[in-house]
């Protein structure tokens, strides 16, 4: 067998650990010779306590025990994520991790209630989707996988603490032989024939060298950013939101199964329920908001006591325009930020992972797996940002600045056509990559209150009446499988207890 | 307000014209919408053939059309690929089986660890380890187990006689309410924007919401009467026509096509249960076509009758929608009848018509996706041929040389060079051809990648080997189980030649 691939981790962050974990964990031994290089100086970002369904799958194909996991990270289930105020004041939707109804005829089920819509009958979209009527009586029940069952319409993600499950992967990573390294980087060398990185010098003096090195080191990108020079293509022109305050509270009230965004004068606040309390946050845009008042603005909006001084945060939304340049790649922030809105952050480190292990060199690096692994994470941010821009672009507020300039803004041609086309007949294109489905596209536009104005003609092969009793089977049969469901903080106090978890009244009820 | 569409014209003949009127008759027919086919003058001679991929079954299914009915009324043969021989003068045949290759071991995918073996010393090519590939040699009938399931992809494709195929659609067609009007083309009346009516010779004028072009490479709307234009993509291509033939039929009969390169082209055999139509597309500037007559029976070796020639234009045209006006088939994208393009493109434009059916006949938004959709798909099936080409290795032909030489299209030249990078298949939206295709044709005609995924040096070479055998023996076995061709023939009545409704 060839030599091992010499890989260096630059940075311990959820980026630096989900890397280290993946690859030791989902390669067999002798391909990769892994070592993380971090700083205990330097704290890590960790707001990203939200994920989306994928990071199962990530977990589970590294190996994770999933109530271990839970119970280490505090972790809550999650079922999607609830928009208030978003569309108008007043206004709530959820965007659900599933469908909405069963196509009929081949049509999706939207093309249906859109009919009905518009001869008067007044359905809400979401009394046909299973985990948005669990979520909101805080329900919770694992999928099934019977097809065609109504239990098998929905996955789940969770709720955790960022920092816990750093240090879960990293006693996960070193139990399986990654090495370690503490130590602050002070020095990049490059190689002078082809400018690859040689190595990186530790404060301590030890130089580290390797074939291929992953930039985690957040928002400084220290190798793709600082060493290699890789520009920042800026999007907040789309995201004008460029700082956040963070905050967690104690714990009251039901555990809810979902992520709440509520959106406020200048950004929106998110609120993520954990077992041991909640975390709290203000994304804002500083142009129209002050950090003192933004401060100020979380704390008067929290459910419980703050058990924190707010923390300030910066960032710019964007991304460096390459992902993997020479022998380095750029993972989770040192690669680009998008807002936490849609909890795609972790995702984007996963794909980032998932897409390195497809295309894992040798130690010879061919430059065509650095084009096809850029071309592939183009495509993933690229579709991220249009959906994040839709929920600023698509509002009806007229109370802050923020949302007129949101509303008037240009948005990205294939935003602007996808809503064009949604808007004439409601049709939503499923593409090969990325996020997102038709599913999370439809919560998201329904929600922010656009309406086609036609529907699918197919559905006029079936006969009105039969269409409607058909919704009407298929809402009842969604309730009762919500009912059918045990509550949510039962389903986590009987599954996955975190030692530090606050047992609410609520929560031991049921 | 919307105007909803409640009338369709679709000009043109054959294939195009009457799976189309059959697809909107079936999807829109039930709420009123009228589907009238303005019938020109079939172009199909007798000798035709229709290639079908393995996808027409869900279009047939879509159509409301029986598989066996079908493929008895068109003497029709399930085949389970494509063999490709001569394309390089030192490498032996390969087939493109609508299959994947091989099992993972130890989570590692197939290919790497055959490249592993190959860097290694096997010899064994990697077709051996696709069981529709040994199929389709042994014209065998493709039964799944449970257990062929979980190794193989494999599904049947299509040989129809045309001429039996229309008939057979158009029947369905009239059956179910499309109207008919036949007769030639005197004139069209533009609209702004599109079409308002189209007049035949001699009588009615027409008069619809939404246009079909269905008339093949005249292009009698998009082409003659809109005049968009027509892209060639002849810089990849060298074949500016195509002969057509039919021979005996073979016994016993192949489940596959047989594409054979020669020094001007190449000459395809797709078997049916009655004949065997041949298929040669040339460069008539090297050859003339009674040559071409000649060279096709020898290198067939079957004794062939009722030649007829026709131009080929490989191209597409800038818009397949515009205005008021769907170009479906060859009338919107010629492509070579390879790999069953032709006959997919027809499937892709009607598929996504019934997906994207205008919802107001004044505003038809909807051109924009579908142009981008199946354009998409026309320019990979574009790039699959193109790679044939591109890849051969018949050195020191003129012919040969330039296809050899010419620079790829952007997208195939990116997945030529990933490919031979490493073994991976970059796949776009819109690909009608999957990893598993791709991989069977560039390695066929002898693209072997540098290098492979390093998970496949992990696996233990006496555990590789074992598995390795392990596979070459189930297919043997399963291929042995399978029926032949032949003996499920024998099983049904024999076919008719013809139908007459």
């Amino acid at each position: 067998m060839p030599a091992p691939l010499k890989v260096v981790i630059v940075g311990g962050g959820t980026a630096g650990w989900m890397c280290a974990a993946a690859l030791v964990g989902a390669l067999p031994p002798g391909v990769c010779d892994v070592r993380l290089v971090e700083s205990d100086e330097i704290g890590i970002v960790g707001v990203g306590e939200a994920t989306l369904p994928q990071i199962k799958e990530f977990n589970d194909y590294i190996g994770v025990v999933e109530a271990d996991f839970m119970r280490q990270t505090n972790a809550t289930f999650k079922l999607g994520i609830e928009f208030v105020d978003w569309g108008f004041k007043g206004s709530s939707y959820i965007h659900p991790f599933g469908v909405h109804g069963k196509p009929m005829g081949g049509v999706p089920f939207y093309q249906y209630w859109t009919k009905a819509l518009q001869h008067g009958r007044a359905d809400a979209i979401e009394d046909f989707c299973l985990p948005i009527v669990a979520g909101r009586k805080n329900r919770f029940a694992f999928p099934t996988t019977e097809e065609g069952g109504i239990n098998a319409t929905f996955a789940y993600a969770y709720h955790f603490d960022a920092n816990l499950y750093a240090r879960f992967l990293r006693e996960f990573a070193e139990l399986r032989g990654l090495n370690r390294t503490e130590g602050k980087i002070v020095d990049v060398a490059l190689r002078p024939a082809d400018g690859h990185v040689a190595s990186i010098t530790l404060q301590s003096g030890a130089v580290v060298e390797g074939d291929l090195f992953i930039d985690c080191s957040g928002f400084r990108s220290l190798l793709m950013g600082q060493a290699l020079g890789v520009d920042y293509e800026d999007w907040t022109h789309w995201l004008p939101c460029d700082r956040a305050m963070a905050v967690p509270c104690e714990r009251v009230g039901p555990l809810t199964p979902y992520t709440r965004s509520t959106a406020l004068a200048a950004g929106w606040q998110w609120r993520i329920p954990l077992q041991h309390r909640t975390g709290n946050g203000y994304v804002y845009a500083s142009r129209f908001l002050s950090d003192d008042e933004a401060a100020a603005t979380l704390l008067a909006n929290l459910d419980g006591a703050a058990l924190d001084e707010p923390r300030p945060l910066r960032f710019r939304a964007g991304r460096r325009t390459t992902s993997w340049a020479r022998n380095c790649i750029a993972v989770g922030l040192a690669s680009g930020f998008l807002e936490p809105l849609e909890s795609t952050s972790i995702y984007l480190i996963q794909i980032a992972v998932t897409n390195l292990l497809k295309l894992l060199p040798g130690p010879a690096i061919d430059p065509a797996l650095a084009a096809e692994f850029n071309r592939l994470m183009d495509v993933e941010y690229e579709r991220v940002r249009d959906f994040l821009i839709l929920h600023y672009h698509a509002n009806a507020r007229d109370d802050a600045p923020l949302w007129a300039h949101c509303r008037d803004m240009d948005v990205p041609d294939s935003l602007r056509r996808k809503m064009a086309l949604f808007q004439h007949r409601g049709h939503i294109r499923q593409y090969k990559d990325g996020l997102f489905s038709p599913p999370s596209w439809l919560s998201v536009l329904v929600g922010q209150g656009l309406r086609p104005g036609h529907y699918d003609p197919l559905v006029d092969n079936l006969p009105y009446e039969r269409m409607t009793a058909a919704m009407d089977q298929l809402r009842a049969q969604v309730a009762g499988a919500a009912e059918g469901m045990g509550d949510h903080a039962a389903f986590v106090a009987g599954y996955c207890p975190s030692p530090a978890a606050v047992r609410t009244p609520e929560g031991a009820a049921s | 307000m919307s105007r909803p569409v409640r009338s369709v014209a679709i000009v043109g003949r054959d294939i195009a014209a009457w799976l189309t009127a059959l697809g909107l008759q079936r999807a829109f027919g039930r709420q009123g919408v009228s589907i009238t086919v303005v019938e020109l003058p079939s172009m199909l001679r007798a000798v035709d053939v229709a290639v079908g991929l393995p996808a027409l079954e869900g279009l047939h299914r879509l159509l409301g059309l029986d598989e066996v009915e079908v493929l008895a009324a068109c003497a029709g043969v399930n085949v389970l690929g494509q063999q490709f021989a001569n394309w390089s003068r030192s490498r032996p045949p390969f087939v493109h089986a609508y299959d994947s290759q091989g099992a993972a071991i130890r989570q590692v995918e197939f290919l790497p660890l055959w490249l592993r073996a190959r860097a290694e010393g096997l010899t064994v090519p990697l077709e051996e380890f696709c069981l529709g590939a040994a199929a389709a040699k042994h014209g065998r009938v493709m039964v799944h187990s449970p257990a062929t399931h979980e190794f193989s992809k494999a599904r049947s494709g299509y040989h129809l006689d045309a001429s039996a195929y229309v008939r057979w659609v158009r029947h369905k067609a009239v059956q179910a309410g499309v109207r008919r009007v036949a007769g030639v083309l005197d004139g069209v009346a533009r609209a702004p924007g599109g079409i308002a009516s189209v007049s035949l010779a001699g009588g009615e004028t027409i008069a619809a919401d939404l246009f079909v072009d269905a008339s093949g490479p005249d292009a009698v709307l998009a082409g003659q009467a809109l005049d968009v234009p027509f892209e060639s993509w002849s810089p990849w291509f060298g074949c500016d026509r195509v002969l057509t033939a039919s021979g005996p039929r073979l016994a016993p009969l192949p489940a596959m096509s047989r594409i054979s390169a020669f020094a001007n082209g190449w000459v395809g055999m797709f078997p049916l249960r009655d004949r065997t139509p041949v298929i040669a597309a040339y460069d008539s500037r090297r050859i003339p076509d009674a040559e071409m007559a000649r060279t096709a029976a020898v290198l067939t070796g079957l004794r062939l009758g009722d030649a007829v020639v026709s131009p080929l234009a490989v191209g597409g045209r800038s818009a397949l929608w515009t205005g008021n006006c769907v170009a479906i088939g060859e009338a919107g994208t010629g492509l070579e009848p390879l790999d069953a393009a032709p006959l997919h493109m027809i499937h892709v434009g009607l598929s996504h018509l019934i997906t994207l059916f205008p919802v107001d006949a004044d505003q038809m938004i909807e051109a924009g996706p579908y142009n981008d959709a199946v354009a998409a798909h026309a320019r990979h099936l574009r790039d699959f041929q193109i790679a044939h080409y591109r890849l051969n290795e018949r050195l020191d032909e003129p012919f040969w040389d330039r296809l050899r030489a010419a620079a790829p299209p952007t997208p195939l030249a990116y997945k030529l060079d990933l490919f031979a990078a490493r073994g991976a298949i970059a796949l776009y939206d819109d690909e009608t051809f999957l990893e598993e295709n791709w991989t069977a044709i560039l390695i066929g005609h002898g693209l072997i990648p540098r290098a492979y995924d390093p998970r496949a040096d992990t696996v233990p070479r006496d555990e590789l080997m074992r598995s390795f055998q392990r596979m070459l023996g189930f297919i043997a076995a399963e291929v042995r189980a399978m029926p032949s061709l032949e003996a499920q023939l024998d099983l049904l009545a024999p076919a008719p030649s013809s139908y007459a409704f």
